[in-house]
């Protein structure tokens, strides 16, 4: 508990301070790195403790992106209070989808989801009277909070920041709790779970669920901070690299959620000095942190902290890595 | 009467491409158990290697052909040896991201290639037309169903007819099993991705006529690839055959019936409901729970 209030803290200390002494467009991407970091910590209800491979997670965002942006620009509402409806109605709709969905498993899962974020891009483009098409939305109004705009990149990063750490101490708690428990027991062993009381239909729609509404909080927060959506800000490569992010940093892990949300944010950035040939790179880099790392950062840092355990082979392997199917 | 032999030919066309590129990642997940998501950046390097040996070399055609079907049989040895040898014990969702990672190096080592305007592969039936009940048809329309239907002759002579083909087989029903029996396990899994990759090449090379040979050209082809797989059968040759033509024809038949907007949706919305109420597809994955 200890550990975890002090981690809690060094993480908006560390955020803070970078809010106070990095550049502007250092900034910018600190900002797409917090939003992708708030999706990420809810892809890891879906992947990380009840091991659905969604490959669909950026139509979630995308949904409650739209319900917000249409809220605010047609209706005229709020953004505090158009991001309810966002939020909610992107959480049902991932219940009414998930039920039907999520009897399928593994790659079947993978390409279902992958075929809904594509087809959500499809009506997304072409229902131009509701979304506005290929020109998507624009003018979605900032928010403010008791009359102080939180325009600019480093007041909406101190926003993002308190998000951040809400969502994160509420997954920390789910996940302690009997429901995270079950999350994790349905994605090691489904027959074992069922054995045990738990409700295995159900508790994967609630980890889907939950990880769409973390998803909706991050289209909300990217709706409220670029002013402007389009289809393809949803589009289900946004899909793969918040999955890629998930496992880059440490999948089953709030801060491997926030890890590799920032490296893969930052790593391309870093990657230009190599010239044009900079996303060639990338590619490369990805596989060989793949191959070379397969739990992650997180994984990699707790194998140098404890050392001493390295002989027994149980503790390299993540939580529930080795029954995954 | 005329317009519709003329979408049925070119939706044919289209699904052969389909079609091809569906076999050749299904000839890999049988044998590998790997789903490839970088399938369709094969089929673009199949196009690009059409355009560096017909466009750049300026080969005579049959020369040019066989050159580049030879690029591809060693690009598919070496994505064996680069990207599926080191990720083989990961799980799937590493390979996944994997797969993804190393096509965008492909896109964009292509992009830095051959630059992101377009080129135009030529045919060998360049302008050719036939007039067939009053509907104008390109003969190389005509010619890539055909192309398709001697490649999926060819393939099943191999898989059924020779001493490789039904070791394949044998590694894709079991691998110990194969193992036990003494076949060479790791040189027949480099050869289903070489024949993949071939089978890839073959589809880049009919398509690259038929649209603009362009970097971006592969996610598209993936995507119809898959709902082909799905909605055939994953796993099942049979299937990715259908599963090609039904994409090739919807995509077609429903740009010109329906709505060009929502051409795409027909085959994306039946692969969902195929996965939730036929999983299995129309041809059924032999092998359950592989991987």
């Amino acid at each position: 508990m200890a550990l975890r209030a002090l981690a809690l803290a060094a993480f908006l200390a560390i955020g803070f301070a970078l809010s106070l002494s990095v550049s502007e467009y250092s900034l910018r991407l600190l900002n797409l790195a917090a939003i992708s970091a708030t999706a990420v910590i809810g892809l890891n209800f879906a992947f990380g403790y009840a091991g659905l491979i969604s490959l669909g997670h950026s139509a979630f965002m995308g949904l409650g992106a739209y319900i917000l942006a249409i809220l605010t620009t047609q209706a005229g509402w709020s953004p505090w209070l158009a991001a309810l409806p966002a939020i909610l109605g992107t959480g049902l709709a991932a219940i009414l989808i998930g039920v039907p969905l999520l009897r399928l498993k593994g790659h079947y899962l993978a390409l279902a989801t992958l075929g809904l974020n594509v087809s959500f891009g499809i009506v997304a483009a072409n229902w131009i009277e509701v979304t506005g098409g290929t020109n998507g939305i624009s003018k979605i109004p900032g928010v403010s909070v008791l009359g102080h705009s939180l325009e600019g990149e480093r007041p909406f990063l101190w926003l993002a920041l308190v998000v951040i750490a809400v969502l994160a101490v509420a997954a920390s708690l789910i996940q302690r709790s009997r429901y995270g428990r079950a999350m994790m027991a349905v994605r090691d062993d489904e027959t074992a779970a069922a054995m045990t009381g738990i409700n295995v239909t159900a508790t994967k729609v609630a980890a889907f669920a939950l990880s769409a509404v973390y998803a909706a909080v991050a289209g909300c927060l990217f709706a409220a901070h670029v002013h402007f959506i389009s289809p393809d800000d949803f589009n289900f490569a946004h899909s793969i690299t918040f999955l890629s992010m998930l496992i880059v940093g440490g999948e089953g892990t709030i801060a491997g959620a926030i890890i590799g949300a920032v490296l893969l944010t930052f790593l391309p950035e870093w990657l230009r000095v190599l010239g044009e040939s900079y996303l060639a790179f990338f590619g490369l880099m990805m596989l060989a942190i793949l191959i070379f790392m397969p739990t992650g950062i997180v994984g990699l840092l707790s194998r140098l902290r404890r050392p001493a355990r390295s002989e027994a082979p149980a503790a390299l392997v993540a939580p529930g890595e080795g029954a995954r199917p | 009467m005329a317009d519709l032999i003329q979408l049925l030919t070119n939706g044919l066309a289209l699904g052969s491409v389909y079609a091809l590129a569906a076999i050749g990642f299904v000839i890999v997940y049988s044998a590998t158990g790997v789903v490839n998501f970088a399938a369709g950046q094969f089929v673009m390097v199949g196009t690009f290697a059409g355009v560096a040996m017909l466009l750049n070399a300026e080969l005579p055609m049959p020369v040019g052909y066989t050159a580049a079907l030879v690029v591809m049989a060693l690009f598919g040895a070496l994505f064996y040896l680069v990207v599926y040898l080191p990720l083989r014990r990961s799980p799937i969702v590493t390979v996944i991201i994997g797969t993804v990672a190393i096509g965008i190096t492909l896109q964009n080592t292509a992009l830095l290639t051959f630059g992101s305007w377009p080129f135009r592969l030529p045919s060998p039936f360049e302008g050719m037309m036939v007039e067939v009940a009053g509907a104008v048809i390109s003969v190389h329309a005509l010619a890539v169903v055909a192309a398709t239907a001697v490649m999926i002759l060819l393939l099943w002579l191999l898989l059924h007819r020779t001493a490789v083909g039904i070791a394949m087989r044998a590694v894709a029903q079991d691998v110990k099993a194969a193992r036990l029996m003494g076949l060479r396990v790791q040189w027949l899994l480099a050869f289903s991705w070489i024949l993949g990759a071939v089978l890839a090449g073959v589809a880049g090379l009919m398509l690259g006529p038929m649209w603009f040979a362009d970097v971006n050209m592969g996610d598209p082809i993936a995507l119809k690839a898959f709902a082909a797989t799905v909605i055939g059968g994953f796993g099942s040759l049979p299937g990715a055959i259908a599963g090609g033509f039904f994409v090739g024809l919807a995509e077609v038949l429903g740009a010109s019936y329906i709505s060009s907007a929502y051409k795409d949706l027909i085959a994306f919305g039946v692969m969902i409901l195929f996965l939730l109420v036929r999983p299995q597809g129309i041809f059924g994955e032999p092998i359950q729970d592989r991987g």
